[in-house]
């Protein structure tokens, strides 16, 4: 009970993830994006060194599919694993284990891959694509915000017992190797995709005065200075 | 302005850090810990590359005095950031610079550093090390947050009649893996610390659930199973 985009500006070569489930705190579980080398995300019944692992192949220069085979091969429960893996080019691949729980599946277009489980079925991935498609000349952060909304807007997850809500979210895209440009999370909400809307864009009104700030401390204003100028926009 | 108690657990080894803040999303800030390595942080006007570098510093074997020392002498603006690193032995050290602004200092002991700025004054820091050490036996998330707790209670950030809340707040800790144990986040709230404390209440109940789940997947409870028991035991 997951959906996910991973994902690759063409513009910009930056990369992100956007993620949302029913579980708590999804953002905590994904180590496996790095500025440069790819992203590898592994969802449903989660191998945690997956993700860390598949980014030592991508460093070493394996291609995705060749990262994807060597994961399987590293796996007795390969079968109950979702993983889409991405190298720093945008060249992507994706498996959906045969024992993640329906509907799941994914789809793997050019610089992007969505996918899911125990979701309503193959339209919400056909949302999470439209919305990520939609505005192609988007910030990056704002395409993976517009592709869960899509995926929620098509019916999202659905379990044993109905719909199920988003209770966590998260969106992280890298430029640079030793921090993320975007990094905002919602670990506990009963509607955590409008909130994680929410905090992204409210995170985008300080992004740059939280960058300049620490670039040029010697000439940053205080951040009750800072909010003063957002008021009077 | 931010208050943050980083710590070593000596019993087990684990490292890990709690952060509150004005800012929004400061976990950005917070990805800061190794297994076994060790544990920083850059706060104030913060160097965002600096906990990769320390981390690095602290893999290839420099101890926390020297990985601090080599972080000033690489940043032409090292008088502005204030600065925590833990190394695998439990040596701590920290600093703050002269251009960080507000009330701000920490307290720096065998395993543990509190530290913040903006502070309402030199008490919330101690506060903040009296919270982490009130229960030596519990687990390391459970005290970072108590640390948390009683930096908040003593007046955490701003002045005495002027209080800035707590709009973000994280919480981290390693143990033996190359990913996190605990990796909660409350990015944009009214009171964050009280947040950080309920979605790690949540979380607990979920952990092992979420761990069996992964390493054991088939005949896993489906979630919504997992709850009914949960609910079930309530």
């Amino acid at each position: 009970m997951t959906f996910s985009i991973i994902a690759r500006c063409p513009r910009t070569r930056r990369l992100g993830l956007g993620i949302t489930t029913f579980s708590i705190a999804a953002g905590g579980r994904c180590e496996g994006i790095r500025h440069g080398i790819g992203i590898c995300k592994t969802q449903a019944y989660v191998n945690r060194g997956n993700d860390l692992l598949a980014l030592h192949m991508l460093e070493a220069g394996l291609s995705p599919a060749a990262v994807m085979k060597r994961l399987a091969e590293n796996d007795p429960d390969h079968e109950f694993r979702q993983i889409a893996i991405m190298d720093r080019e945008g060249n992507a691949c994706a498996h959906t284990g045969s024992g993640t729980r329906p509907w799941s599946g994914h789809q793997v277009g050019d610089g992007f891959a969505a996918f899911g489980n125990v979701l309503a079925g193959p339209h919400v991935l056909e949302g999470i694509v439209k919305g990520f498609l939609a505005r192609p000349g988007d910030d990056l952060e704002f395409r993976l915000m517009a592709a869960l909304e899509g995926g929620r807007d098509a019916g999202g997850q659905v379990g044993q017992d109905g719909h199920l809500p988003e209770r966590s979210a998260a969106i992280f895209v890298a430029s640079e190797p030793d921090h993320f440009d975007v990094d905002v999370r919602v670990d506990l909400h009963p509607e955590a995709v409008a909130e994680l809307r929410r905090v992204l864009e409210e995170f985008k009104l300080y992004e740059v005065f939280y960058r300049e700030r620490g670039h040029r401390p010697d000439l940053a204003m205080t951040q009750d200075q800072f909010v003063a100028t957002l008021a009077n926009r | 302005m931010t208050y943050t108690i980083l710590g070593r657990c000596a019993r087990t080894g684990r490292l890990g850090i709690g952060i509150a803040t004005f800012s929004i999303t400061v976990g950005r800030y917070a990805h800061s810990a190794k297994a076994m390595v060790g544990v920083t942080v850059s706060q104030a006007f913060a160097n965002e590359n600096n906990n990769q570098i320390a981390l690095r510093l602290l893999d290839q074997g420099f101890g926390a005095r020297a990985t601090l020392e080599h972080l000033k002498s690489n940043d032409a603006y090292y008088t502005y950031r204030q600065i925590g690193v833990i190394d695998r032995t439990g040596a701590a050290a920290a600093y703050t610079g002269p251009g960080v602004r507000g009330w701000c200092g920490e307290v720096v002991g065998e395993n543990y550093i509190a530290t913040g700025n903006g502070l309402v004054g030199r008490h919330v820091v101690e506060a903040i090390a009296k919270g982490f050490l009130a229960e030596r036996d519990a687990d390391l998330e459970h005290r970072l947050l108590m640390g948390l707790e009683y930096g908040r209670d003593a007046g955490g950030q701003g002045t005495v009649d002027r209080h800035k809340a707590e709009r973000s707040a994280a919480l981290l800790v390693y143990s033996r893996d190359p990913y996190p144990d605990i990796d909660l986040r409350v990015d944009l709230h009214e009171t964050a610390v009280e947040e950080l404390r309920a979605v790690w209440a949540e979380y607990k109940k979920y952990e092992a659930y979420y761990r069996h789940r992964g390493e054991h997947p088939r005949g896993a409870l489906g979630q919504e199973a997992f709850m009914a028991t949960l609910k079930a035991a309530e």
